[in-house]
């Protein structure tokens, strides 16, 4: 993991992402070893067939390299590559529910458990706890306020680009993040400076 | 990274991505440790971003290396498969019959059934093949139908001004006047057809089991019920080939053709083979009429020879008086109109009340000469 972290660092996206368009074999690979386990993962957030999800973001990369000519030169890759991921892990979903009309990506949900890791193993008793109590209360909920706070914190997207994921507008996106973050504080009752930190990021 | 020293709140952390990899992946490039030790308020906001983003992990799908690289090795195999089944979409049929294609003539669409090298292992007809028979008897709103039976081709003149030429032994079965929105006719042999354009009245050619559409243009139909195949050749403009709903409903493929392209329909398999090289072609080559090797596009050229170039092309006789019209030069473009706007392009371009007079294969052309 890390290796993989420092090497990614290196390269720029946008260099890389200009290069691909121009038929840049090895740039098309650089972004994919990069961004292809964090897409999967996302992946596999929203939907529960892991084996499809590989497929999913395979396709992705087979139409970015094959349409290359037609693709935007501004783009925030990280940002276009979760989208397309979103966008297409929904139109599989859509095809396995065809008597379902939904055509947005509404019709998928987040499935994903934020988890604790072993890691803390290294903290105090007390850590552990908090983390375990915060990741309780991030799992419970609604899974739109879920993804956009993973989406914001978890992959670093700005609220604009989560809005034109999740389809809807700014207000919408950052109420989902608000609201993610207001239940946060409302149940987070054991910890003051939380509770006037969370108050700054939402005002 | 002087940034940081004006976070002052949690999302600031969250969101800042050395911040992420040191919390998450214990990469600490920036000194996060140290600065955080800096202050006591900002430890503590350190603190609870942190306790958030570890809240907020999701479990890794355990990707190691050699399974990203074998995933970018399936996505390059993809890729291959993609790129390849979009150029056979553009061009595959036309790879396999590039050999079938001759030096074309006017801009003319032209489709026929051919194929006489195929006569002798004929196939035994199926339930698939349509014959003109059975297409008339399915559409028998009032056809009029026109047999040639000489040695010569005969020319028809259409209620819409369209004109077919139709080769002997040949049917050709038409409504005395096309009402509707759609413009059918229906053909046994071969013909060649010059549609007037109508944009608002597409033109359809039902031949054994294919379908052939166009808006306007002129091209040749030749199509005999007792041959293994269904030829259509393209002149000028642009024509939909697609099979007769009556044989094919799931195969609703449609195939396009541009001018000097082709397109050979077997009737066996109910395949299309579009060619995209017609000089190659040897029975398109042969097949070629007077009207496909005549050029009609006429610079300062004597009336006379307009007229001789029509009657070689449509086999007809025209009649005009030659001391009158002997001094007579034009310079017009007659190619992809049917006969019938042929010869009202000629008179009026000749003016002084010049007309025609249409009969049978017999044309009057009256007139006091040129301006």
């Amino acid at each position: 993991m890390k290796t993989k972290f420092l090497q990614v660092k290196t390269f720029n996206d946008v260099t890389l992402w200009n290069n691909l368009k121009d038929g840049d074999e090895k740039s098309f690979s650089i972004l994919f070893e990069k961004y292809y386990g964090d897409l999967v993962n996302y992946g596999n957030s929203l939907s529960p067939y892991a084996e499809k999800v590989q497929d999913c973001v395979q396709d992705v990369f087979t139409d970015i390299w094959v349409y290359r000519n037609g693709l935007q030169n501004s783009v925030v890759v990280k940002a276009y590559l979760l989208s397309s991921v979103r966008k297409r892990i929904a139109r599989l979903h859509e095809r396995d529910h065809i008597f379902r009309k939904a055509t947005s990506t509404d019709a998928i949900s987040f499935l994903l458990e934020f988890s604790v890791e072993n890691e803390l193993i290294d903290d105090d008793y007390a850590t552990k706890e908090k983390v375990v109590y915060l990741n309780k209360l991030l799992n419970e909920l609604p899974a739109r306020q879920k993804e956009a706070l993973y989406l914001r914190y978890h992959q670093g997207l700005t609220v604009e680009q989560i809005a034109d994921m999740l389809e809807v507008n700014y207000q919408s996106a950052s109420n989902l993040l608000y609201r993610g973050l207001l239940t946060l504080r409302k149940e987070w009752k054991g910890n003051l400076s939380l509770i006037i930190l969370l108050s700054l990021t939402t005002c | 990274m002087q940034k940081r020293n004006k976070y002052t709140e949690i999302e600031d952390f969250l969101s800042d991505e050395s911040f992420q990899s040191w919390i998450l992946f214990k990469i600490d490039e920036d000194g996060w440790e140290e600065w955080t030790l800096e202050s006591r308020q900002r430890a503590k906001l350190v603190e609870d971003a942190r306790l958030l983003l570890l809240a907020m992990k999701v479990p890794d799908s355990n990707l190691s290396p050699s399974d990203i690289h074998n995933a970018l090795q399936t996505t390059w195999i993809k890729i291959e498969e993609k790129e390849k089944h979009i150029n056979s979409i553009h061009d595959s049929k036309v790879k396999t019959l590039r050999k079938y294609f001759f030096s074309g003539a006017a801009a003319i669409l032209v489709f026929g059934i051919l194929s006489v090298w195929f006569y002798q292992n004929q196939i035994s007809p199926k339930s698939t093949v349509i014959t003109y028979k059975e297409l008339i008897d399915e559409n028998s709103e009032g056809l009029v139908e026109q047999t040639n039976n000489s040695d010569k081709p005969q020319i028809i003149t259409l209620s819409d001004g369209s004109s077919v030429l139709l080769q002997p032994n040949s049917k050709l079965s038409y409504p005395k006047i096309f009402t509707g929105n759609e413009r059918k006719v229906y053909l046994s042999g071969e013909g060649f057809f010059e549609i007037s354009k109508n944009p608002k009245k597409p033109f359809f050619v039902y031949a054994n089991e294919i379908v052939t559409k166009v808006v306007g243009t002129s091209f040749r139909v030749k199509a005999y019920s007792d041959q293994p195949d269904v030829e259509v050749l393209v002149r000028t403009g642009k024509v939909r080939v697609k099979s007769n709903d009556l044989v094919a409903k799931s195969n609703q493929e449609e195939v396009v053709l541009l001018p000097n392209q082709a397109l050979r329909f077997l009737r066996s398999d109910l395949s299309f083979n579009k060619i995209t090289n017609i000089t190659q072609d040897v029975t398109l080559t042969r097949s070629v009429g007077n009207i496909e090797q005549l050029s009609f596009e006429f610079t300062d050229i004597p009336v006379s020879q307009i007229f001789q170039t029509i009657e070689q092309a449509y086999l007809v006789d025209i009649d005009y008086p030659k001391n009158k019209l002997k001094d007579c030069h034009l310079t017009t473009s007659l190619s992809d109109q049917p006969l019938t706007e042929k010869l009202k392009i000629v008179c009026n371009s000749i003016g002084n009340n010049t007309s025609f007079e249409m009969n049978g294969n017999q044309i009057i052309i009256t007139s006091e000469g040129c301006n």
